[in-house]
């Protein structure tokens, strides 16, 4: 079976999380479980690949964190959570159109399955 | 999930000690502990549930880069390529804790006859025998001291290399001998109060002359010695937990095995506060005791006070 590289994906990590994050802020595991939904089990995002994007954005301005218990109850452990900024957004729709552009360009060199 | 805690410390065990670090490790831990748990809750079992989670955690060279932490990881391979740490194992671990209970012993009953060696000059008056007796029980006594602590100057050369080389132990290995001092903890606080006591009272004897006569100076002696054998042998099995638990390099997130998790107060009020309470709570104790000079009741606010730091501690610290 054929795996994505992750020197490949490596770009876009970013995009996948900010698309869940500017629905609803959320924390760690629930990001990575809505990328293997969302993808439909053929994308499983490292932890340390995760976490690392989280660092990096949030240094960038993209995410700002804050720390929240996932419980309404309030009687589950507390959990670091993720929304996205402004700029963070931005960010995110101009991935989107590179993304297109990326897309079209490589397109025109893939070999059509018949 | 003990394994998957493990696996996590061992991938961070050469990691600098920063609170980056530490927050990086302790994110990743929730996360897996997330997966770890959702995964048996649809049904996996254990093994194959820590399986997913170790499989799917990734490498920390990537997580290095964006933490900015390249150079100090480099810092650290560096450092371990020049001097590579002894890993010291638990059985080790294990002969050197004997050959410390072995030492306590030598070193406690030396100090123990270098003072009572003084109490044959005092005897032998008592006894009315000839000072010739006394003179040789002093010095074979100091002989036999002298030879306890060549013996065991002799037998702890093999655990020199602990202090001598840089050392490594694993987290399995810190979190038991962490159980093993918290075990010893109780002996240990008894041998000292009651050696402390016994120093403290060893003029009782004497003040009480008129009942014990002649040999009251030597029952002073026997009392310092006991309580100095108690201090002495308890602090040398402490030492040994505390060499064991500092073997590992304080820069690296593996410096931080050996500590106990500290109790985090919810205020720097309650932090000030509980920091001065047992230093507190003795200055009023010897306070009380020496104003109204009940010493046979103020010793209740000891276990007064033990409860109390307990109820303080629940509700000062700070949750989660």
């Amino acid at each position: 079976m054929v795996e994505i590289s992750s020197d490949v994906i490596r770009g876009y990590n970013d995009t996948m999380i900010l698309s869940i994050l500017i629905k609803v802020p959320s924390y760690g595991y629930e990001i990575s479980k809505q990328i293997k939904k969302i993808s439909m089990g053929k994308y499983i995002i490292k932890e340390t690949t995760l976490y690392s994007a989280f660092t990096r954005m949030e240094k960038n301005g993209y995410i700002e964190s804050f720390v929240a218990d996932p419980d309404p109850e309030g009687n589950g452990k507390k959990r670091t959570y993720y929304r996205v900024t402004e700029s963070g957004t931005e960010y995110y729709r101009n991935k989107c159109e590179e993304w297109e552009l990326t897309k079209d360009v490589i397109e025109r060199f893939i070999e059509e399955k018949r | 999930m003990e394994t998957i805690r493990n696996y996590l410390e061992t991938m961070f065990a050469g990691m600098p000690n920063t609170p980056e670090v530490k927050k990086a490790k302790d994110e990743l831990l929730t996360m897996m502990e997330d997966k770890y748990n959702e995964l048996l809750a649809e049904g996996a079992n254990e093994n194959a549930a820590v399986g997913t989670v170790i499989s799917e955690f990734g490498n920390l060279d990537e997580l290095a880069e964006d933490l900015g932490l390249q150079k100090e990881i480099e810092e650290v391979h560096e450092k371990q390529q020049e001097t590579a740490r002894r890993a010291v194992s638990m059985e080790e671990v294990s002969a050197y804790f004997k050959a410390v209970r072995g030492r306590a012993w030598q070193i406690a009953l030396g100090v123990m006859l270098c003072i009572i060696c003084v109490n044959g000059p005092i005897l032998t008056v008592f006894l009315k025998a000839g000072p010739e007796f006394g003179v040789l029980a002093m010095f074979s006594c100091i002989a036999l001291a002298v030879g306890l602590f060549v013996y065991s100057g002799l037998t702890g050369k093999e655990w020199k290399f602990l202090k001598k080389e840089p050392c490594q132990i694993d987290i399995t290995t810190a979190n038991t001998v962490k159980e093993m001092r918290r075990n010893f903890r109780t002996t240990r606080v008894w041998m000292l109060t009651v050696g402390v006591v016994l120093c403290a009272f060893c003029w009782l004897p004497c003040a009480a002359f008129v009942f014990f006569g002649e040999i009251a100076p030597a029952t002073l002696f026997f009392m310092i010695v006991i309580g100095v054998f108690l201090i002495v042998y308890s602090s040398i099995i402490e030492k040994g937990f505390t060499t064991i638990l500092n073997l590992n390099d304080i820069k690296t997130i593996s410096g931080s095995y050996g500590k106990e998790d500290e109790i985090v107060y919810s205020s720097k009020t309650a932090t000030a506060v509980m920091s001065v309470y047992w230093p507190s709570v003795t200055c009023i104790y010897l306070a009380i005791s020496f104003l109204t000079f009940q010493w046979h009741i103020t010793w209740i606010i000891w276990p007064v006070a033990g409860i109390v730091c307990k109820i303080l501690n629940i509700t000062l610290a700070k949750e989660d």
